[in-house]
């Protein structure tokens, strides 16, 4: 028993150390361009005076947490492969656009109208990203380069669609935007909830699409953990070689799980197009495809931890506004959350090494056998068989590890 | 003859004379988790020799040199080199040291020239700029000096195997080095590139260098070595001098005298065959065949042993009856049924298990808990799996019954593959396997790296379920392993099945020969 709870503690102390860390080293930055840290930290916990402005907060935060997530699991499910999706910008970009230009173009009863954005967004996400999977291995594309790449090209086609064909804002307009999505189609907010609990009614409204994103989360822990294809798609991501042995088909996995990644994309832009926006627009939340790439990363590419991470971001995302209020410069968020990326590739390293260590002690515990059997247990294995030592942070190996 | 100018000098400077040894081993140790690669490794080599090392696949040589060149630490014993003890940290601290190592793999950037590969990595410089002029008069003189024949301007990629291992020489000899490792040299050549290998060889010692030569081939090792040290199950077993040892002599040392005795075993074979190659043919990228039409049938209760020294094509043999390598030519049956084209995991499906040569890179989970390596190549069936969905509870319950049955010593389920040691990591892939029930079971060395205990564990256990009707092919590189198992013995050399024995006759002795080539060539030594 006590092992499961050392393990489930050590798989907590990597991110924890990991945010510890970036706090030190935030602060450090802080105070040398001549703040007070403390300040600037006590500004950022301050959700507000009255009910309304935290309960205001706290809806923010919950708002920008959702697309996070959704980036997040949308990274960590090609992460958990062994595949970096870097794409995932693109995919969603390019997903959102034409699903707001399919919302638009259609008046349907109100579920099906939206379940129809729904799934355009979907469908051209996993298109998008099934060309990386299909490159990669019908023509050995690593899918860092390829991913990459098709980033550029969708975002320059989702500025074509939306200058060109696809606008509809009226000429001359400050702002290019699609038409407008209808009422039918547009994801009513939960504001309605949280006065029914007693709290005060926020300014903004709290996405509609979060029961959406808590069901895909689970969908895709039930998926990862539980299923067939979830453990095909882990063993892979642990040792291709073990898992092409099994009998799994490498080439399809790859196709598969970049479809997936790329399906559950294509949701990233919907919160904020269903919720709040209700167009594409050129000022529409960019970044999140690569904040993902953290977020997964932070959250050890499982669901649970991914939802954490998503939390902790959007939280210090919104601390961006007060920190200028209080003439601090807002991109002490931006240090912070890149400090956390970097720490938590350090420190999930060595937690993974601890963990490691811990199993070992125990197996030798537990093995009568020879008296100089795995007493050494110093060095990581993988050095052994093939003097290959993969490290597994999350990151995926090297691409020709999962190569077909 | 390589054999004709072997140097008489040094011979009598034994460790404790004047002249120090150039490299010497002191109770190396050198532990993997779960393995011991090396314990208490002796070995002394004068400066001046070529001195072998010698001992079966998985005995423990490679990890020998790795400590020696500095490519990992030993847990126990000392490192001496020219008298002096060492301790280094990392390949550049060896190479300070004057050892080079010439790898089996060579490590060649193809689309370099000749000269580019030399000097890649301690270029010399002018004025912060590559000095050709004084890399091209070091290599012209290296190669004058060895008759290594180098053409300094050739494209690597354009290249014969035999002239890129000479760059490798040059490589490290560009680096100053004294003592020069060769792992496994002659494997990837031809006999007259292997003739041309021990002329160079030959230069090397008359310039006083020092050459330390892995091999296992035991003819080459007495062609050209002038000491020979022989390495058993990760030790040290003794040392022999070519002149007055005989072949024989040195098989015995390499796999060990305590042969079982012949016991007298009913033959549990049927007369249904379970698998069938017929012309299997592999090519690698497209050209060499690595497996050359070779022809076998396996019947029930069966074990058909494939015998042969490694990278002769049983690896990928094994691939193709896996369906993890596609054929260039012919077919595998299973039973009745072409599956030539179906993949791993219909063969898998339709009764084939899998004990693959390297349990950790294409057998385990390392870092998956146990019940989740109990799933592993059986993802598609019962007691692990219902429907879509993988069933969790019973995975656990039936990796505790094979922890029990086959007793593999582990905490739990839920202990991480990598906390076992490599005979309890074996037990379950073992039990794994046998626990569906399979016709046919591919084990390529099923025994490697693990204790003694295990190894008699897993013979019996591929013994009684022989007797059952299990058709087994069996690929090892342990002698013992084969004769003692094997119900027919093939030998597999440069991809072709050569010899087919009977392994209640052959003697360890004889099947060497016929691994190495010697006896189907000449009559041997």
């Amino acid at each position: 028993m006590s092992a499961v709870v050392r393990r489930v503690g050590l798989s907590l102390f990597g991110p924890l150390l990991a945010v510890l860390v970036a706090l030190v080293i935030s602060a450090l930055v802080i105070a040398l361009i001549g703040q007070d840290p403390i300040e600037a930290f006590s500004v950022m916990v301050d959700l507000g005076d009255s009910p309304a402005q935290q309960v205001q907060s706290i809806v923010v935060i919950l708002n920008r947490a959702v697309p996070l997530f959704l980036a997040g699991l949308a990274v960590a499910v090609a992460f958990r492969m062994g595949l970096f999706n870097i794409g995932v910008e693109g995919q969603y970009r390019l997903a959102t656009i034409l699903a707001a230009a399919v919302g638009a173009a259609v008046v349907l009863p109100g579920p099906l109208h939206v379940l129809l954005v729904i799934v355009v967004a979907m469908g051209v996400g996993a298109l998008w990203a099934g060309i990386v999977g299909v490159l990669k291995v019908t023509r050995g594309v690593s899918e860092v380069i390829s991913s990459i790449m098709l980033n550029f090209i969708a975002l320059g086609l989702a500025s074509f669609l939306l200058t060109g064909p696809l606008r509809g804002s009226p000429p001359g307009a400050s702002i290019v935007t699609t038409s407008e999505i209808p009422e039918s189609g547009r994801v009513p907010g939960l504001n309605g909830l949280l006065t029914a609990f007693g709290l005060a009614e926020p300014r903004s409204s709290l996405y509609g699409f979060l029961p959406v994103a808590v069901v895909v989360g689970v969908v895709v822990a039930v998926l990862l953990e539980r299923t067939r294809f979830g453990f095909d798609l882990r063993a892979t991501g642990l040792s291709p070689s073990a898992a092409t042995a099994s009998g799994v088909d490498a080439r399809g996995m790859v196709v598969k799980t970049m479809l997936i990644s790329g399906a559950i994309a294509g949701l990233i832009g919907l919160p904020d197009l269903l919720g709040e926006q209700f167009d594409y627009g050129t000022e529409f939340t960019a970044g999140l495809g690569f904040l993902g790439i953290a977020v997964a990363l932070l959250g050890r590419s499982t669901p649970l931890g991914i939802a954490l991470a998503a939390l902790l971001f959007a939280f210090l995302d919104r601390a961006a506004l007060p920190l200028q209020f209080a003439d601090i410069p807002a991109s002490v968020v931006t240090i912070i959350q890149g400090t956390i990326v970097l720490a938590v590739v350090i420190a999930n390293e060595i937690a993974r090494r601890l963990a490691l260590r811990s199993a070992e002690r125990a197996g030798a515990a537990a093995g009568s056998g020879p008296a100089d059997d795995g007493a050494g247990g110093g060095a990581p294995p993988g050095d052994s068989p093939d003097g290959g030592r993969r490290v597994r942070t999350g990151v995926p190996g090297t691409p020709e590890d999962v190569q077909a | 003859m390589a054999s004709g100018d072997r140097s008489a000098d040094g011979r009598g400077a034994a460790a404790t004379g004047d002249v120090p040894l150039a490299v010497e081993l002191r109770g190396i140790t050198k532990r993997f988790p779960g393995v011991v690669a090396n314990r208490d490794i002796e070995l002394r080599v004068r400066r001046g020799e070529v001195h072998a090392v010698v001992g079966e696949n998985g005995a423990g040589k490679s990890t020998l040199m790795k400590t020696l060149y500095g490519e990992h630490r030993p847990d126990e014993g000392q490192v001496l080199v020219d008298g002096r003890e060492v301790h280094f940290r990392s390949p550049a601290d060896a190479i300070a040291a004057g050892i080079g190592m010439v790898h089996q793999h060579f490590m060649l950037a193809d689309n370099f020239t000749v000269l580019e590969n030399v000097v890649l990595g301690s270029e010399p410089t002018r004025r912060g700029r590559l000095d050709l002029a004084e890399a091209r008069r070091r290599i012209a003189e290296i190669s004058d000096r060895y008759s290594l024949g180098l053409r300094a301007d050739a494209l690597v990629e354009d290249l014969g195997v035999g002239d890129r291992q000479r760059v490798e020489i040059a490589k490290v000899l560009y680096r100053n080095a004294r003592t020069l490792i060769l792992d496994e040299p002659t494997a990837v050549l031809v006999p007259q590139e292997v003739d041309e290998l021990f002329a160079n060889l030959a230069e090397l010692k008359r310039e006083g260098l020092t050459v330390i030569f892995i091999s296992h081939k035991l003819d080459e090792v007495r062609r050209v070595a002038d000491s020979i040290t022989v390495i058993r199950r990760g030790t040290t077993v003794g040392t022999a001098d070519p002149r007055t040892t005989t072949v024989k002599q040195l098989a015995e040392l390499m796999v060990g005298a305590e042969l079982p005795s012949p016991e007298i075993r009913s033959s549990t074979v049927r007369e249904t065959p379970v698998l069938r190659l017929a012309g299997v043919t592999v090519t690698d990228s497209g050209r060499r065949p690595v497996v050359d039409d070779v022809t076998l049938t396996v019947r029930e209760g069966e074990v058909v042993g494939i015998a042969g020294v490694e990278g002769n094509g049983q690896a990928e043999l094994v691939d193709a009856v896996m369906g993890l390598r596609p054929l260039a030519a012919g077919a595998v049956l299973l039973g009745d049924e072409d599956v030539t084209g179906w993949s791993t995991r219909a063969r898998r499906e339709s009764g084939v298990g899998f004990i693959p040569e390297d349990r950790h890179r294409q057998g385990m989970l390392l870092d998956a808990p146990l019940w989740e390596n109990r799933i592993l190549g059986h993802q598609t069936r019962p007691p692990a799996v219902k429907g879509p969905f993988i069933d969790r509870r019973g995975a656990r319950a039936d990796t505790a019954r094979i922890m029990r049955e086959y007793d593999v010593r582990a905490p739990g389920p839920d202990t991480l593959a990598v906390a076992l040691s490599g005979g309890n990591q074996q037990k379950l892939i073992v039990g794994r396997e046998m626990s569906a029930r399979p016709r046919l079971l591919v084990a390529a060395h099923p025994t490697r790296g693990v204790d003694v205990g295990a190894q008699s564990v897993i013979w019996e256990l591929l013994k009684d379920a022989r007797a059952e009707g299990l058709g087994i092919v069996l690929v090892s590189a342990d002698l013992d392993e084969l004769i003692g198992l094997s119900d027919t013995l093939h030998v597999m050399l440069r991809g072709r099945l050569v010899a087919t024995l009977d392994p209640r006759r052959v003697t360890p002795e004889e099947l060497g020969g016929h691994m190495t080539g010697a006896r189907t060539t000449a009559g041997a030594a």
